[in-house]
């Protein structure tokens, strides 16, 4: 039976959900709760709802049918009578926020609706496997939490049944310690499909901490997006100017070098991470590419080659944003789209400032790929 | 100071004209312009190079080191220059204004390269939102385009001493 806590709980979740989803574009624009991000959980600061509550008057001092006054005398109205002292406040009301927490999935899931993302269809078969635990044996021994309360009286039964020791006419079963069983878990082999997420990101000299805000935020709902759809997601951070290293996620998003750009340096890393760590037949790959668009001119046609024949064919999707600078965005993605057309696995989006993340991120997710 | 002399020299000869090139040399030094439309006062000119075949040799920290010079005496256009990006590889130092002219709808500013070989270079770009960005003609008085002539030759000389 569900508890009247319970149905508060529950009916209180359904109104917090409701107010992150009116407001998600928001979330997904502006990126106030990557900072906030656990391991499975985001907190969300939501406004603060408000719970109706009675509110008392002062007994006593006055009202309708009290006080001075003759029949027929009009009742007093509020605002009248004399000014109190004191002026209206300077200081501006504060919002109140609260914050609450969404799980990464649910969050996944309000995403999917909200940009009608189709589900992706993992390509190829399952071939990587990993152990997974589960709770298909009995055993002698066990901790309580895990008794099994049926095996364990069907026992005690059998035993006092064949000592003799059941009377029909008064039913008790009393259990000792020899009859208690107990659940217990195997390591099971299952096939799992799995993604691995390269991000590769323009770090030079035009690309400024505006840009890269904007990229940290499609990240995170690129990668809740991603983890919502497969088991086990791996993630690779790539960063360029003239030369590309593969970097962890912090220095990812908080570099900045002075060289000039060269985007086939980054294909270049990115083509052997995927041969060295990533086997194409085992692996979903996703590549998301995020620069300016500067590179510098000579290195287009070493760029291209890369893509069309290490990159492209290896990739489930490679998405190419092109974040505005303070310049104005390059010619890379105009380059890129007269060179591939409607490659079936090249995805452009051009993100010309935050309010630009949201398009683009449907833009890049919604193949289904 | 020779060939800022005959730049501005060459000017005056073209002074109501459009659509020009105005070339100078002095020794393997070569200043190039390609002027849009130039007046009594000012000029639009949408490339302004100076070549040299000096610059063979350097390497990219003196092109660095140069680049920064050249940014602090160039103090005269609408915006202040900045190196932005360096290519060691390629040895070249890219200056653009920073910050970008901002107008309503659009950003606008100066790029500049200086490259081993060698060359120094401007032109100005503008970006409406919502286009690509399109190379436009800069729009300087003939004094600027003087000072700017005798700055890049004041940095090849810069190099070359260093």
């Amino acid at each position: 039976m569900v508890m009247e806590i319970e149905r508060d709980q529950h009916r209180f979740k359904q109104i917090v959900r409701g107010r992150i989803r009116e407001n998600l574009r928001k979330y997904i624009t502006h990126g106030e709760m990557i900072g906030r991000r656990g391991r499975d959980v985001v907190s969300i600061p939501v406004p603060q709802l408000d719970v109706p509550r009675f509110r008392f008057g002062k007994n006593g001092s006055g009202g309708v049918g009290q006080g001075d006054g003759d029949v027929g005398d009009p009742v007093g109205k509020p605002g009248e009578g004399p000014a109190g002292a004191g002026g209206a406040g300077s200081e501006p009301g504060s919002e109140h926020f609260m914050e609450v927490e969404v799980s990464l999935d649910e969050l996944a899931a309000m995403l999917g609706d909200e940009l009608e993302l189709p589900r992706i269809e993992p390509k190829g078969a399952a071939n990587i496997t990993a152990d997974k635990s589960k709770y298909n044996s009995i055993r002698q021994t066990g901790p309580e939490s895990l008794r099994h309360f049926k095996r364990t009286y069907l026992n005690a039964l059998r035993r006092q049944i064949s000592t003799g020791n059941y009377v029909p006419d008064d039913p008790c079963v009393i259990p000792v310690k020899g009859d208690k069983q107990y659940r217990s878990w195997n390591d099971v082999p299952q096939p799992q499909v799995n993604a691995a997420v390269i991000y590769l990101m323009d770090v030079s000299g035009s690309m400024t901490d505006d840009q890269k805000e904007i990229v940290r935020t499609e990240a995170f709902w690129i990668d809740t997006w991603l983890a919502s759809q497969y088991e086990g997601i791996k993630k690779r951070y790539i960063i360029h100017d003239a030369v590309a290293k593969e970097v962890d996620e912090n220095t990812f998003y908080h570099t900045r070098e002075s060289g000039g750009t060269r985007i086939s340096s980054a294909y270049k890393v990115c083509d052997e991470l995927i041969k060295r760590d990533f086997p194409v037949e085992d692996w979903n790959i996703y590549c998301f590419q995020f620069s300016d668009g500067d590179n510098w001119g000579d290195d287009n046609r070493q760029a291209f080659d890369l893509l069309s024949d290490r990159l492209l064919p290896a990739s489930n999707i490679f998405c190419y944003g092109q974040v505005e600078s303070p310049y104005g965005s390059g010619d890379f993605i105009d380059a890129l789209g007269k060179q591939f057309g409607d490659h079936d696995s090249l995805i452009l989006s051009e993100i010309p400032d935050k309010d630009g993340i949201y398009q683009s991120i449907k833009t890049f997710l919604g193949k289904g790929k | 100071m020779k060939l800022q002399d005959e730049f501005l020299k060459e000017l005056q000869a073209i002074i109501g004209q459009a659509n020009e090139t105005v070339s100078v040399a002095d020794g393997s030094r070569v200043v190039r312009g390609q002027i849009e439309q130039c007046e009594l006062l000012a000029v639009a000119v949408s490339e302004f190079v100076l070549k040299t075949n000096e610059l063979a040799g350097a390497d990219i920290s003196k092109l660095e080191s140069a680049s920064q010079s050249l940014c602090k005496r160039v103090n005269y256009l609408l915006e202040p220059i900045s190196p932005i990006e360096t290519d060691a590889d390629g040895c070249v130092v890219q200056m653009r204004s920073n910050p970008p002219l901002q107008g309503d709808n659009s950003r606008c500013y100066y790029e500049l390269f200086l490259r081993r070989g060698g060359s120094i270079e401007l032109c100005r770009y503008e970006k409406q939102s919502g286009a690509a960005r399109v190379s436009v003609p800069a729009t300087l008085t003939h004094e600027v385009l003087g000072r700017l002539v005798a700055d890049f030759d004041a940095t090849v000389d810069e190099i070359l001493a260093s």
